[in-house]
C-alpha cells in the first residue's frame, strides 16, 4: 500500500516502523550516544530509534535539537527515515542537516495503517511512504 | 524558491564555502515550509558553544567579517571551571577557545547572554532577526515585535553566516495572530513575583498544541517588563510557544482584538487557583528539605533583581552554593554599585553561563564529584532544565525563599495561598 506525502528531507530509506502517537524532540528524547529513547515513564522508553523508520506527530521542545541530531548522526545513532503529521522548524532544520529521509502532511492516517514493526519505504524525494509487510 | 543574483552567487558557492553550505541548508528548510524567498535578517543571534566544532567549521570556512550584527547566547566558561578544580578535559577547553577566536574574527560580538536587551542590543519591531535559543525567540518576538521565526540553533548559524532567512512562520503577519487565548479566572495578582510569572507561563506553554501564538488577557496594562518575560520566556519550556502576547503590555497586542487580528479564538483556556497550585506543585521535585544550590538568574539577571538579593545577603554567609547567571555587563554594573561584592562575600558567583542547561554546580558531566544533588530556582525554566538535563532535585519558590535557603541550607517554601 502506497501513501503520498510532503517532502520534508529528501532521500530514500526503509526499515521497520516503530510508532509513538505524540510528540518528538531530538534534544532529552534521543540518546545520541546509543539511540535510545532515554526519558522514564516515556511510552517508548529504552526503544532503539537506530535503523527505524520513526513515525510519530510533531517535534516540539528546544531549539538545540538539531545539535543533539547533529552527534547522534555522527555516532550513527539515528532512525532510517521520519513520518510525523506535521513537522515544524527545529525538527525540519534538524532532519535535513543530518540528511534523514522525512516526510510529513500524510494523506491518510498513519496510525491507522502503519503499527510498530510493520516493514515501511520511505521514498522521500518523491513522497511516497510504502507499507510493505506486516 | 526565487533568488536575488546576490543570492544565487552564494549558492554557487562564489562568496565563501561556508556561506554557499549556509545557503544551501536556508533553501532546504525554506523549500519544506513553501517559502517564496530568503530575507535578509537585521541581526542575528547564535550559540557557539553549543554548536559541535565539525559543523561550526563547515558553516563558518572561508566566512569573512559580516556586515550585519551576530551576538552569542550564555556559554559554558570551561577555563573558568578548570580554574575552580571541576574535572574538565583539555579537548573541551581547547575546542571551546578554538570556536571563540573564530568567532571573534568574523566580528561578532560575545555578548554570552540571553538577555541582550539590557545591554541595549534589541530589535526594533518588525525587524526580521534570527536567533538560537527558545528563550531568545519567544522573548524577543513577544516584548519587541520582532520576527523570529522558530528555528534550531545549527540552523540559527546557518542565517547568521549568510545573513539570510527564509520567509516562513512568525515572520508573517498572518501568522502572528494569537489562535489561543488564556483568560485568567479570579485570580488577583496584586502581590505577584517574578515567581508567580513564570508558574503561570509554565501552565500556558503545556496547554498550547505546538507553537501556535497564545494571548494572556487579564493582567493589569503596562505590566512591568520583568514580569512580562518571566511569563513569555517560560512558555517554551513546557511546550514550543514562540510568541506570546500580553494583552495591554506587549507591542502587538494594545488591544484583545488587536492580539487575536480581529478574529475569535480557537480555544479559550482558563487559568485559576488550582491550576496555578497545581503547576507550582509541580515545579517542585524532592523529598527531604536539604538545599545544596541556589541558582538565579533565568532569564540572566536585570540589575534590580541583583539589588534584592544583595540587599538580603548583607552580612551573611551561604550555606549553599549560589550561583547568578547575568552577562558580564550587567555584572560589571552590579560590581560598580557594590551590589556583586556583597554576594560573592557572602559566597555567591556570577557567570555569563546558562544556569539552567549549563549550570556547573548540578551538572555531573561538568562537576563530577563536587555535583550538587537539589537546587533551589525562583525561575520555572530553571526548575524544568534543572530536574530533566542535570537531574537534580529542585525547590521551585519566590527569589526570598531562595536566599533563605542559600543562608540556611533547609527549605521552608510553600505553594502560595492565591487571592
Amino acid at each position: 500500500m502506497e501513501i503520498r506525502a510532503h517532502t520534508v528531507s529528501a532521500g530514500k530509506a526503509e526499515g521497520q516502523a516503530l510508532v509513538y502517537k505524540g510528540p518528538f524532540s531530538f534534544m532529552g528524547d534521543l540518546d545520541p550516544t546509543t539511540g535510545k529513547i532515554p526519558v522514564p515513564r516515556h511510552l517508548l522508553e529504552g526503544e532503539n530509534l537506530v535503523d527505524k523508520v520513526f513515525v510519530f506527530t510533531t517535534g516540539k521542545g528546544s531549539s538545540g535539537g538539531d545539535c543533539i541530531a547533529w552527534m547522534a548522526k555522527e555516532n550513527g545513532n539515528v532512525p532510517s527515515a521520519i513520518i510525523c503529521l506535521e513537522s515544524e522548524p527545529v525538527l525540519s532544520g534538524a532532519v535535513i542537516i543530518t540528511g534523514i529521509p522525512t516526510v510529513d502532511r500524510p494523506e491518510k492516517d498513519i496510525f491507522e495503517l502503519i503499527q510498530t514493526g510493520d516493514y515501511v519505504k520511505v521514498d522521500a524525494t518523491a513522497g511516497i511512504i510504502e507499507i510493505v509487510g506486516k | 524558491m526565487q533568488l536575488t543574483d546576490g543570492e544565487k552567487r552564494m549558492l554557487n558557492g562564489e562568496c565563501a564555502p561556508g556561506i554557499q553550505k549556509a545557503v544551501e541548508l536556508l533553501v532546504k528548510l525554506g523549500d519544506s515550509f513553501d517559502a517564496e524567498r530568503l530575507v535578509p535578517i537585521s541581526y542575528g543571534h547564535i550559540s557557539y558553544d553549543l554548536c559541535p566544532e565539525d559543523f561550526w567549521n563547515l558553516m563558518t570556512e572561508g566566512v569573512p567579517r559580516t556586515p550585519h550584527r551576530v551576538t552569542t547566547h550564555p556559554s559554558s566558561q570551561p577555563e573558568t571551571f578548570k580554574a575552580w578544580g571541576l574535572p574538565v578535559t583539555d579537548q573541551w577547553v581547547e575546542e571551546h577557545a578554538r570556536k571563540l577566536e573564530r568567532f571573534k574574527q568574523l566580528g561578532w560580538l560575545r555578548t554570552e547572554t540571553c538577555a541582550e536587551y539590557l545591554l541595549g542590543i534589541m530589535p526594533q519591531k518588525g525587524d526580521i532577526v534570527s536567533m538560537g535559543g527558545s528563550c531568545m525567540q519567544v522573548a524577543n518576538n513577544s516584548l519587541f515585535g520582532a520576527r523570529v521565526d522558530r528555528m534550531g540553533v545549527l540552523v540559527s548559524l546557518a542565517a547568521a553566516v549568510s545573513g539570510r532567512c527564509p520567509l516562513m512562520g512568525l515572520l508573517l503577519q498572518e501568522n502572528r495572530y494569537a489562535s489561543h487565548l488564556v483568560e485568567l479566572d479570579d485570580l488577583d495578582v496584586t502581590d505577584w513575583t517574578l515567581s508567580h510569572y513564570h508558574c503561570l507561563g509554565y501552565y500556558i506553554g503545556d496547554q498550547i498544541p505546538g507553537f501556535r501564538p497564545v494571548a494572556v488577557n487579564g493582567l493589569p496594562p503596562n505590566l512591568s517588563f520583568d514580569f512580562a518575560r518571566a511569563l513569555v520566556i517560560s512558555m517554551p519550556t513546557s511546550g514550543a510557544v514562540t510568541l506570546g502576547h500580553v494583552v495591554g503590555s506587549t507591542p502587538e497586542a494594545p488591544t484583545l482584538e488587536a492580539a487575536l487580528g480581529n478574529r475569535k479564538p480557537e480555544q479559550v483556556i482558563r487559568v485559576g487557583k488550582q491550576e496555578m497550585s497545581e503547576t507550582w506543585e509541580r515545579l517542585n521535585v524532592w523529598d527531604d528539605d536539604i538545599v545544596e544550590h541556589v541558582s538565579f538568574g533565568c532569564p540572566h539577571a536585570t540589575i534590580d533583581e541583583i539589588g534584592r538579593i544583595s540587599a538580603l545577603l548583607e552580612g551573611k554567609k551561604l550555606k549553599t552554593s549560589l550561583l547568578i547567571g547575568a552577562s558580564v555587563s550587567v555584572e560589571a554594573l552590579a560590581r560598580h554599585q557594590g551590589y556583586a561584592g556583597i554576594i560573592e562575600k557572602a559566597g555567591g558567583h556570577f557567570l555569563p553561563v546558562c544556569p539552567s542547561i549549563g549550570n556547573p554546580f548540578t551538572r555531573r558531566d561538568i562537576a563530577g564529584h563536587k555535583q550538587a544533588k537539589s537546587a533551589a530556582t525562583n525561575s520555572a525554566r530553571s526548575a524544568h532544565y534543572l530536574a530533566t538535563v542535570s537531574g537534580v532535585k529542585v525547590f521551585f519558590g519566590t527569589e526570598e525563599e531562595c536566599v533563605k535557603a542559600a543562608i540556611t541550607g533547609r527549605w521552608k517554601g510553600e505553594v502560595p495561598k492565591w487571592k
